[in-house]
């Protein structure tokens, strides 16, 4: 970030200077990609172990179409971003209910301190067996991904917040319930997104492991399928797509929701 | 922040009401938890009451579930797998991620190939493992390998990026050596952000562990708690979760108490990208 405010004054070099890096950046990968494709070609391992990355392609092509490949992308999203959006509500809100009211905060943070070690996907059989096979099982066990990275952060946000601030705004007149959302709220913002990438990295996570796990539909049904039926072009060819799908969300969530909402914030700071 | 000594004596007495309020809420909770159950306000097979909970974790110390493996040969084998895959990313991903920060051009190269290899959830390639090398102890080891190089590798890379270019130049003007630059200066300057990578790193073999533990395997705590879905025990489910809980918060602290001894001079980094 600070590179990029620094270049902005001269355009023209910026953009010669862009694609050069641009270029450096995918050396790496073609590097990468050449000597993966040259290991299976050369017969180093077993090509039906061990698929090329045409193989892979190959796969993408012929062995699943389009609308199944989507029908699965999107049953996944739709369970990640369900169980995200309520843990994530109910993260802020308890966080913010809490990190406000001194004596809520002793109440309901001895059994989230208390259940916050446990990773998500030890929820599992718990989730199973309160929810059956159904999608409110896994919808719940993204749910706990997402909850305790973005309530803690929320609450430490709240808790981390210059006491000046409230002073002037108190000085202004402001109080109560309205400190708490002209004041408060927003200078916790950028806590409560950094606990919202996180949380979100978590969710993913453990969508794949629970569709992996106890699935009919979805990515990580796709490749614990592929394996079943020993396809491994397919399974790397699922991979991929996780892969890139946590990539594509991780950044809109970075570009679009965060840097964009929190431009006053993150601007701040890139000047000091 | 800081408490002066006149503050000190009431600081400890909220210190002490703080806990009894925890304690006392986790007692009330407890209760609480007992008594709907024997009211049959919730169930006693979704919701074992902690009365319950209490026999399943002596059934599983003396007898254990299955029978015979018992609870500390569960935590010994999570133990072990978690500490095998855990040092061999850290001995491979700290040399690499020096390697790499202290280049430019070796950063730029390899910037996509580690953010998309980051971007791959790690128990999306259980299956793969399972492919390639079998239901074994080895593709377990190797997916947490896997989850934990990728964090304390990009975390050693900006650790060394980052360290201040001033303890460059002043270095460099006393007349230091490349070695003892690089053992005096540009280590310790990296070695905090290397370490809470490391504590990150944790979390992620933890994460993983619980999933590499259902397939395949009746040792470990992943193990019991897959188990305890096969046999419809929530009661089991609950203790090895609780197992879980204790033994993540009890390495937690092991670290934290590691970097203040080994790393005195770190200041302890809150926010770091995972």
């Amino acid at each position: 970030m600070n590179n990029n405010t620094k270049n902005n004054r001269n355009d023209g070099n910026k953009l010669l200077k862009f694609s050069k890096e641009l270029l450096v950046s995918w050396v790496g990968v073609f590097i990468v990609l050449i000597i993966w494709q040259a290991v299976v070609s050369f017969r180093i391992v077993n090509p039906a172990v061990f698929p090329s990355p045409i193989q892979v392609v190959e796969a993408a092509l012929y062995r699943i179409s389009l609308p199944v490949l989507l029908g699965h992308i999107s049953i996944s999203l739709q369970r990640v971003v369900i169980g995200f959006l309520i843990g994530a509500l109910l993260g802020i809100f308890i966080g913010i209910t809490s990190g406000w009211y001194r004596l809520l905060a002793k109440i309901v943070w001895t059994p989230i301190d208390l259940l916050r070690p446990i990773p998500p996907l030890a929820w599992i059989s718990l989730a199973l067996i309160w929810f059956g096979l159904g999608e409110s099982s896994k919808v719940f066990i993204i749910f706990i991904g997402a909850f305790f990275p973005i309530v803690t952060s929320t609450y430490k946000g709240m808790n981390n917040i210059d006491p000046d601030l409230l002073r002037v705004g108190q000085g202004m007149g402001i109080r109560g319930i309205k400190l708490l959302f002209k004041v408060a709220f927003p200078a916790s913002l950028p806590d409560i997104a950094t606990g919202i990438r996180v949380g979100w990295s978590l969710s993913f996570g453990s969508l794949v492991a629970a569709e992996i796990l106890a699935a009919r539909e979805g990515l990580g049904f796709l490749i614990m399928f592929a394996r079943e039926v020993g396809e491994i072009n397919l399974i790397v060819y699922g991979i991929f797509i996780i892969g890139l799908l946590n990539l594509l969300t991780d950044f809109l969530i970075r570009r679009y929701i965060i840097e964009n909402q929190l431009k006053w914030h993150f601007g701040s700071q890139s000047n000091e | 922040m800081k408490l002066s000594s006149k503050r000190s004596s009431r600081f400890l007495g909220t210190r002490v009401l703080n806990v009894l309020i925890r304690l006392m809420t986790v007692i009330i909770l407890l209760f609480f938890w007992e008594f709907s159950v024997r009211l049959g306000w919730i169930s006693s097979f979704e919701f074992p009451p902690p009365s319950r909970l209490m026999e399943t974790l002596i059934m599983l110390i003396t007898d254990g579930f299955p029978r015979g493996i018992t609870a500390w040969i569960h935590v010994l084998a999570t133990v072990m797998r978690i500490l095998q895959g855990y040092a061999l990313a850290t001995v491979m991903a700290i040399p690499m991620g020096i390697l790499i920060g202290r280049s430019k051009i070796l950063v730029r190269a390899s910037n996509p190939v580690i953010t998309f290899a980051r971007s791959v959830a790690t128990i999306s390639l259980l299956p793969l493992a399972v492919a390639w090398f079998g239901v074994g102890e080895f593709a377990r080891v190797l997916l947490i390998t896997y989850g934990c190089f990728w964090i304390i590798l990009t975390n050693t890379i900006d650790g060394v990026q980052q360290v201040d270019p001033d303890y460059h130049r002043a270095a460099q003007m006393m007349g230091t050596s490349p070695s003892q630059l690089f053992f005096r200066v540009i280590l310790p300057a990296s070695l905090p952000r290397i370490f809470s990578g490391m504590k990150v790193a944790l979390g992620m073999a933890f994460l993983v562990i619980v999933a590499v533990e259902m397939i395949g395997t009746i040792q470990g705590l992943g193990a019991l708690i897959q188990q305890s879905r096969t046999f419809f025990r929530s009661d089991i489910a609950m203790v090895g979760m609780l197992f879980m809980g204790i033994f993540g918060y009890f390495l937690s602290i092991v670290l934290d108490w590691l970097e203040r001894i080994l790393l005195p001079w770190s200041k302890g980094l809150e926010e770091v990208e995972r």
